[in-house]
């Protein structure tokens, strides 16, 4: 359970790595090596990829950092009835919220499918990879979302006080 | 009728404690269903708020403002503001406003911020002699006028659902910012003398140079992102990625003090950051399309319309209402769920969209300090162990002073049109 766990946090990690060193190389490549092709006359660089793959990297992370957000209670939550409600009642609650988080991952995850297959054949402009890849994010994304939204059902972590960023 | 059920269904998610984002969720696929728009919407919309290029600026600005805070960059401006200031008559207070100033620059999440300085500057303004009320309060202040200084994450945010250009509001912000630091100073400064606070020894030359010198490595990155942005040079992605890198290498060249899996743990934490905000614009977008198809705007276009004629009556409403929502939702979502709304009518009503913008960043951010139950003030009550009872009687000069700033915003426009001005970004 642990290991399994470990992946999605791995992921985003890598994730945002990918997304900071991808726009570094943009930067690069648009003033050092733009500017070296330009004086040498020579054909620009492409970096139209830079812009996909930033794109890319950030839907990954968002949908899985926000699935993984539930586990972690990340997510900004009003505390302003519930606390003064009965343990049992707020449990009760609880796992009501986290059904209800749980559907709205599967709808998004199931719509997302539908749009995967839509754009299948078309591709990006740069990378020229299939524009499903994009879309998948959404599938897996939200698959994570009620899988996690279970995992509070089942086995809740603890609730602080006040959350936010 | 239809929107009238979906905020009722967003009010009572978030009072069961739902988190806010799937409160939003829950309520914009209960639109969907019940108006027949077509359930694809959710995906799509969900997909194609999360992809773009701006908001890559977040997680950049975010892994950078978490490894400088974790360098002790914020200890070095701390030090330098004191060895300046210190010593003139509520010199430590002031210090205090200035710092954070430039940690705002540093750092674009507020509450990171609000931890940062409450961590680093109660301990030695209680050994001063300050007491906590007044600490916590100046504290709290100063983070609130930091909305406005560049990179805030809101700022970012706010840019997107308005459609302008992120890289003109960070330069916006900077003067504004500076008014209200003015307001707060004064008011530091008379508290000061009434109260007589006890002020710092005088310190050495070569400590205001030792201090300085340790202050410039942080204190580069507010001067690459004013001169970037102002000569035009990058863009608000590009500079996060390059204050990013500046923080890498003055964190494993300079300091030395951040282990490879510590490295990875701000990593993993500025992701899940990240992941949160993108994820909340990505599902607010579904509420964006609801309203699109409602005619929302429109409708409150016919309701507001007696406050046509007056600009400065409409500023002061909404930033009114924008301090609500930032006290009660927290700035990022009061941004996505406010702004969308009432920004067509102020460009419909001739106001310029970044003075527009301004006001609100620094409504919301004043509304993050207010109470009873601004997140921001709670957490830097959380540092000085105090309620926010017995810290309120103190605290409310310090509320007047934020809100003279914000009029003094609200009423002269080119406090924030200015600096964009000369760079060329607007007319």
């Amino acid at each position: 359970m642990k290991f399994f766990e470990r992946i999605p946090q791995i992921t985003v990690t890598a994730l945002i790595v990918l997304a900071i060193v991808n726009l570094l190389v943009g930067v690069i490549l648009r003033y050092v090596v733009g500017g070296f092709t330009n004086y040498m006359d020579w054909d620009p660089v492409p970096f139209t990829w830079v812009e996909e793959i930033g794109e890319m990297s950030l839907a990954w992370l968002t949908f899985i950092g926000a699935a993984i957000g539930i586990r972690s209670r990340s997510h900004f939550t009003l505390y302003v009835i519930t606390p003064r409600l009965s343990a049992g009642t707020r449990r009760v609650i609880e796992i009501f919220n986290h059904l209800l988080i749980a559907g709205f991952g599967l709808l998004a995850a199931y719509y997302a499918i539908n749009l995967c297959r839509l754009n299948w054949s078309l591709a990006t402009p740069g990378l020229q990879i299939s524009l499903a890849v994009l879309y998948a994010s959404a599938v897996v994304g939200g698959a994570l979302i009620a899988i996690y939204a279970v995992s509070m059902i089942v086995a809740p972590t603890a609730q602080e006080s006040n959350s936010g960023h | 009728m239809l929107l009238l059920t979906v905020a009722l269904v967003f009010v009572a998610m978030i009072l069961l404690s739902m988190p806010i984002v799937f409160s939003l969720g829950v309520a914009g696929v209960a639109g969907l269903w019940l108006g027949g728009y077509p359930m694809q919407q959710l995906s799509s919309a969900l997909v194609s708020g999360s992809q773009s290029w701006v908001l890559l600026a977040i997680p950049a600005f975010v892994f950078a403002g978490g490894l400088m805070e974790r360098c002790g960059m914020s200890h070095a401006l701390v030090e330098f503001a004191r060895a300046l200031v210190g010593w003139v008559k509520g010199g430590l207070g002031m210090s205090v406003i200035v710092v954070a100033y430039f940690f705002s620059d540093i750092c674009g999440s507020k509450m990171a911020e609000v931890s940062a300085l409450g961590s680093s500057l109660m301990p030695p303004l209680t050994k001063a002699g300050y007491k906590k009320a007044d600490s916590a309060s100046m504290i709290a202040a100063g983070t609130a006028m930091g909305m406005l200084v560049p990179p805030a994450i809101f700022m970012i945010v706010i840019s997107q659902v308005t459609n302008t250009s992120a890289v003109t509001l960070f330069l916006a912000g900077f003067v504004p910012a500076f008014v209200i630091m003015l307001c707060l100073m004064a008011l530091v400064y008379m508290r000061a003398r009434k109260y007589d606070w006890p002020v710092d020894a005088k310190p050495s030359l070569r400590r205001i140079g030792r201090a300085g010198l340790d202050a410039a490595v942080p204190l580069v990155v507010p001067i690459v992102i004013l001169g970037g942005f102002f000569f035009g040079i990058i863009t608000a992605t590009e500079a996060g990625a390059v204050v990013a890198a500046y923080a890498f290498f003055a964190a494993k060249l300079y300091y030395k003090n951040v282990s490879w899996p510590e490295m990875g743990k701000i990593a993993y934490d500025s992701a899940i950051l990240t992941a949160a905000v993108v994820f909340l614009l990505a599902v607010a977008s579904i509420f964006q399309y609801l309203m699109g198809v409602q005619g929302v705007p429109k409708l409150i276009g016919e309701v507001l319309a007696p406050l046509k004629g007056h600009p400065w009556l409409f500023l002061f409403t909404t930033a009114f209402i924008a301090m609500l929502f930032g006290m009660v939702l927290e700035g990022l979502p009061a941004a996505v769920v406010l702004i969308p709304v009432v920004f067509p009518i102020a460009e419909e009503m001739g106001i310029d969209p970044i003075h527009f913008n301004i006001v609100q960043t620094a409504a919301v951010g004043i509304g993050l300090f207010l109470p009873p139950m601004g997140v921001g003030l709670l957490m830097a009550l959380k540092f000085a162990d105090l309620t926010v009872a017995q810290h309120f009687r103190t605290y409310v000069p310090y509320i007047c002073a934020l809100l003279i700033g914000l009029s003094i915003i609200i009423c002269v426009p080119e406090i924030s049109l200015t600096l964009p001005r000369l760079a060329g970004m607007i007319k």
